[in-house]
């Protein structure tokens, strides 16, 4: 729960067009690239990662190339079936988020008077929530399990998009044709589909993918306090294995440290540096 | 001149009392029971009436009201209560805590507000050229590492493979140092926990510099400026960097306002005796006061740093003061 | 304009203010803890006793040791943990019998210990010239006080301890008789080698004693250690009490360092930062750490235990059979070759170690995956709708086994125990939660009348619980005033019977029969399915010390371990 990096009112245009695509571009061979392999990880990995299929601890070899796990699995085959847990956490939890910022966002935003200030002081306490027993908390009641992992991030990270959507939505609530079709006397609910959600969805895009680059760290963080599910395979809990196994320490560290870090760090910047580029292109439109 | 929004304030009241009710609540709907911390040893070999009995000391066996309204009671007295751990007023392990927390969140902030400002600075300048693309890039990749592997990797790399530095705590632990080699003690332990908080929070800064600067830049009064043959420097210094430092500065009390809430994940890969840590073992322990009042220092915190933003900007924006 | 600016100033000075206030704290705290460690060492009347100076070198040796989570202010009422809080307790503190390298109760304050026949009348006979810290003799009066000091003011463990005790009489300067209610076979090792014996003269004047806070002014035992300093969450020193009865300990003073995780040790003994880790360290460390100069392992057998519980009282658990099935099932050799790497032994299903004399060798658990499949198909229990998994009254044979996330190699052995029973229709899903979680559903309010929230789980017990052997009964018994660690909720009238007659027998050779049975009977009920008994493993940098003591199932951290050799007993 860190303060929102970016100020609500966005300046015009952050980097030339061609060069904001050109990163934007960049992060998206990265995302696809992952997404791929997250695809067809059965093909591309050379063992299931749920087996024990050799000794404990060995380092890489022709047969493993990064070597084996504390029980023996091998650490290439779960690097690669990671990329399913924790792309899935991330996007299904930026969902999550987006949905419940969205539905509050646009609902302050265009009933700013009592409804609004109430959602928004909400929000506010969502904010200074504090963040380590809330987490406890939803854990033991929903149990512990993947869906749940998603359910928690979601409505840990839904806060700041909500922000970030409500003063889009003031500020569109007072353009022409808003007014203009309110005043002859159009129902709020199609106002809102018709002017407010298309206009709003642009800018939730950026978000939500900014989004996803959160979740991402998140779930690695989650899993390394344990607090994750570390019986599923992803790249937070090969790290925690990782770690409570020693690996920091020993000359491990390069097959079983560095690979899930570097991973969860490309597919971070991945999404982040989507998410640079599509505000860059929605940002002339607002 | 506006008066101080009574509206405002009202806000500022329910946000507080639905934080302080919840930070009551959420101890207490945490699964777990605080018997085992505060009988200590072997909870297990206790009779079911003392189990009673140190329920009803620490008072858990009354009413759930009851103890809602002593939580207010205390707050208003500023008595905080005792852990239920240690039995140590509660006030005097935060003040033990709390500094060492500062230091690391302010020696983060003084070199991430350093590196921040300027290179967001650089950036905006020259927005597109050869230094903002590769700074761009590299400051949403700092942004995007797991705090806890940089951690773990600096340990690995600082303390045990170079033994440069301590890999744990605060202080070298009952050494007794005075004076320089105190301070020496000190700066050496927290080197490598401000370096990892720094190198993840300069990324925010950089953003922030980075955007209000061309927010400003693309200002009427620095066209005009710039129009009317004013050295770069002149306009950089003089007019831009002064008018869009307010944000920034915004952002940078909200974030130390979060480091009350300490680092949870750093101060554990690094020892380190902060607030963070004391929450993290308050929580696993179930030390319901010691939760109250920790997070109540947080929600203060939050709370006062916003006001202080709110405060501090019309000040520190010159184009706000002129309107 | 100017109002708005004065309101920041104040603002500021107001957060200076609270600043200053903060530090200005901690420098008091700090001189505080500071200046009683000197009044402490000047209070000894001779600080460098001639024995001591002619034995050793001029260097003082001073070992930095590791701990994972602080213990308080280390009285008997505030430490934290059963290990290595009670280890370090006792370092300041002595019991009337101290335990040997074999982990057998030994003379120590009182220099001989006799019983009656029927084991209900303990007398002996105190040692001379022992003195507190502080100067003050020990006494039989200290003793006699202490004893009724701890049943009065309850503190669990030593109040535990000394139920039955009817009496405690003192006769002369040296001699205490202890009268017990019921015959106790073990109450040298329960007792006499488990309770500090605290100074009359500091606590007769504390009446709270769980709320008052011990300095080192007042945290006087008799002890070859003193506590001098203590900083919350950080760091404990001790000093080397020179006077101490069996002499000055080897090692001068002994620093103890708190972790926040079990990470930290293992970094800070490879950087020279400690010079031994006072927790067991993880299996896969012992060969890592060995291969380091100048770092050592101290390795052995320990009696903490890791085991599957289950609902006893509800379906399909309640099935005997069932129990029998995967106590059939489980492979511990894989679980101790996989995920201990082999350094643990095997776990009995007659919940004895094989290491204790009365272990019962007719039990050994030997994997049978056909029997197992045998006994589920005879007992009803099909797979009906060809799906893998067998079903029972309730449905499906599908369980889910509860962890605790702070602890993965339990976790680990969840996952195999998890593929282990797959093989027989069984299906199990792990679910690790946090540590509190854990205990909560396995252990309600740790009262066993408050039922159980689980259907399987992982679960381990602490060594004291394995130590002595004929505490079975409170695992085991249906009874829950006797069986009080009975999570599973287990019953059998023919175990409760020779589990409570084995309380009290005085005839060691009976007593010895009675295990011997009572390990079959437990191994045919299955109460609860033992998996193994991990190793302690210990690292230590021998270039700072070596002479640590393992004592059988306990491990390095004792007194032992820091008294001269010919000290210890």
């Amino acid at each position: 729960m860190t303060p929102p990096a970016i100020p609500a009112n966005r300046p015009r245009r952050l980097l030339p067009r061609s060069l904001a695509d050109r990163l934007g571009w960049f992060g998206a061979i990265i995302v696809g690239f992952l997404i791929l392999m997250a695809v067809f990880a059965p093909r591309l990995a050379p063992y299931d990662p749920s087996e024990r299929v050799a000794r404990p601890f060995l380092p890489p070899s022709s047969e493993h190339l990064l070597g084996t796990n504390d029980v023996g699995q091998d650490l290439l085959s779960e690097l690669i079936f990671g990329a399913r847990v924790s792309l899935t956490v991330g996007i299904v939890a930026a969902v999550v988020a987006m949905l419940i910022g969205t539905t509050v966002g646009v609902i302050a935003g265009y009933y700013p008077k009592r409804l609004g200030s109430v959602l928004m002081r909400f929000v506010d306490v969502v904010l200074i929530l504090p963040f380590l027993p809330l987490l406890i908390v939803l854990a033991a009641y929903l149990g512990r399990s993947l869906t749940n992992t998603i359910i928690v991030i979601g409505v840990l990270i839904w806060a700041a998009p909500a922000r970030i959507i409500r003063s889009q939505v003031l500020s569109l609530r007072s353009r022409e044709y808003v007014l203009a079709s309110r005043s002859m006397g159009a129902k709020d609910r199609w106002v809102i589909l018709r002017h407010i959600l298309p206009r709003t969805g642009l800018l939730a895009t950026g978000s939500f993918v900014r989004a996803i680059s959160g979740a991402i760290l998140l779930e690695a963080a989650l899993s390394f306090l344990g607090l994750g599910d570390p019986i599923q395979k992803s790249w937070g809990s090969i790290l925690f294995w990782a770690q409570s196994r020693g690996a920091f320490l020993t000359p491990a560290w390069k097959w079983w440290v560095l690979p899930p870090g570097l991973a969860i760090m490309a597919a971070s910047l991945g999404f982040a540096l989507i998410a640079f580029a599509v505000e860059e292109r929605i940002n002339p439109k607002l | 001149m506006k008066r101080l929004d009574l509206s405002k304030l009202g806000q500022y009241v329910i946000v507080i009392i639905v934080a302080v009710t919840l930070n009551f609540a959420l101890p207490r709907l945490m699964p777990g029971n605080p018997l085992a911390l505060i009988a200590g040893v072997d909870v297990g070999l206790l009779t079911a009436e003392e189990r009673a009995q140190i329920i009803e000391d620490v008072g858990l066996n009354e009413p759930i009201l009851n103890q809602y309204a002593d939580y207010w009671v205390s707050i208003a007295t500023g008595d905080l209560g005792q852990s239920y751990r240690s039995g140590r007023p509660i006030k005097d392990i935060i003040a033990e805590r709390l500094p060492w927390t500062l230091l690391l969140a302010g020696g983060a902030l003084i070199i991430s507000s350093f590196f921040g400002i300027i290179l967001g600075a650089i950036s905006a300048w020259r927005r597109g050229g050869k230094a903002d693309v590769p700074l761009l890039t590299g400051m949403i990749a700092l942004q995007s590492l797991p705090s806890f592997w940089l951690g773990m990797l600096l340990i690995s790399v600082f303390a045990v493979n170079l033994g440069l530095l301590p890999s744990f705590g605060a202080i070298s632990p009952a050494a007794n140092y005075e004076g320089w080699e105190y301070f020496k003690d000190v700066l050496e332990h927290a080197i490598l926990p401000i370096v990892t908080l720094s190198v993840l929070s300069t990324p925010g800064v950089y953003l922030t510099m980075r955007y209000s600067m061309l927010e400003v830049l693309g200002e009427d009064f620095i066209r005009t400026a710039r129009a009317k043959g004013a050295s770069e420097r002149r306009v950089l210094f003089g007019h831009v960097t002064r008018n869009a430092i307010a944000p920034v500065v915004t952002f940078l009390a909200i974030r130390f306002a979060f480091s009350f809430g300490g680092a949870v994940i750093i101060e554990t890969v690094f020892s380190y005796p902060g607030l963070g840590r004391l929450v993290f073992e308050a929580v696993s322990g179930r030390d319901f006061p010691v939760m109250q009042a920790s997070f109540l220092v947080f929600t203060a915190a939050v709370l006062i740093a916003n006001l202080i933003a709110d405060l501090l900007y019309p000040i520190l924006d010159p184009r706000t003061r002129a309107a | 304009m100017n109002k708005k600016r004065a309101r920041a100033v104040i603002l500021l000075l107001v957060l200076a203010l609270i600043a200053a206030a903060c530090s200005s704290g901690t420098t008091d705290t700090t001189s505080g803890d500071a200046s009683p460690a000197t009044t402490a060492a000047g209070g000894t009347t001779d600080p460098e006793p001639t024995e001591t100076t002619a034995a050793t070198t001029d260097e003082p040796v001073v070992v930095r040791a590791a701990v994972t989570g602080g213990e308080d202010t280390l009285n008997p009422y505030t430490y934290v943990s059963g290990f290595p809080g009670w280890n370090m307790l006792m370092l300041q503190y002595d019991s009337l019998m101290q335990f040997d390298v074999n982990g057998d109760p030994q003379p120590w304050l009182a220099e001989s210990v006799e019983t009656n026949d029927d084991l209900t009348v303990w007398t002996l006979t105190l040692a001379e010239g022992v003195m507190f810290s502080d100067g003050e003799q020990l006494t039989v009066d200290d003793v006699e006080f202490t004893f009724n000091y701890f049943t009065e003011k309850a503190a669990g463990r030593f109040a535990r301890d000394l139920r039955g005790v009817e009496s405690v009489t003192t006769d002369g300067d040296r001699t205490i008789t202890i009268t017990l209610d019921a015959p106790n076979p073990a109450f040298d090792l329960v007792a006499l080698a488990d309770i500090p014996i605290i100074p009359e003269h500091i606590w007769s004047e504390v009446t709270d004693p769980e709320e008052h806070q011990f300095d080192s002014v007042t945290n006087i035992g008799s002890g070859p250690y003193v506590l001098v300093d203590y900083v919350e969450d950080q760091s404990y020193r001790f000093e080397a009490n020179p006077d101490y009865f069996r002499g000055a300990p080897a090692v001068d003073e002994l620093v103890v360092v708190v972790f926040a995780d079990d990470s930290g040790p293992l970094a800070a003994i490879r950087s020279n930062e400690i010079d031994v880790i006072f927790e067991r360290i993880s299996p896969e460390q012992i060969d890592l750490l060995d291969a380091l100069d100048p770092i050592d392992i101290s390795q052995g057998p320990e009696f903490t235990t890791q085991m599957i519980n289950f609902d006893v009282t509800k379906a399909p658990f309640d099935d005997i059979a069932v129990r029998q099935a995967i106590s059939k099932a489980v492979d511990r050799q894989d679980i101790v070759d996989t995920v201990f790497l082999g350094a643990a032994t095997v776990g009995s299903p007659g919940w004895v170690h094989p290491e204790k004399a009365v272990y019962n060798p007719a039990v050994a658990a030997e994997r049978d995956v056909a029997g197992a499949n045998a006994l589920l198909d005879e007992a009803g229990y099909t797979d009906s709708d060809g799906d893998g998994i067998r079903e029972f009254s309730g449905g499906p044979m599908s369980f889910e086994m509860l962890t605790n996330s702070s602890d993965s190699l339990r976790l680990r052995i969840a996952e195999l125990v998890a593929e282990m029973l797959a093989e027989i229709g069984i299906e199990v899903t792990v679910s690790s939660v946090e540590t509190a979680t854990w205990e909560e559903a396995v252990w309600p309010g740790f009262d066993i009348a408050n039922g159980r929230n689980y259907q399987m789980a992982v679960w381990g017990w602490s060594a004291p619980v394995q130590a002595n052997t004929i505490r079975v009964a409170e695992l085991v018994d249906g009874n829950p005033d006797i069986g009080f660690l009975n999570l599973t909720g287990f019953s059998d009238p023919a175990v409760d019977a020779i589990a409570e007659a084995l309380l009290t027998e005085a005839d060691p050779a009976v007593s010895a029969q009675q295990i011997g049975e009572l390990q079959v009977l437990i191994a045919e009920g299955v109460p609860f399915v033992l998996l193994a008994y991990p190793d302690g493993a210990y690292a230590y940098n021998s270039a700072v010390y070596d002479g640590w003591e393992f004592i059988a199932g306990q491990g390095i951290v004792s007194k032992l371990s820091l008294l001269d050799a010919s000290a210890r007993p």
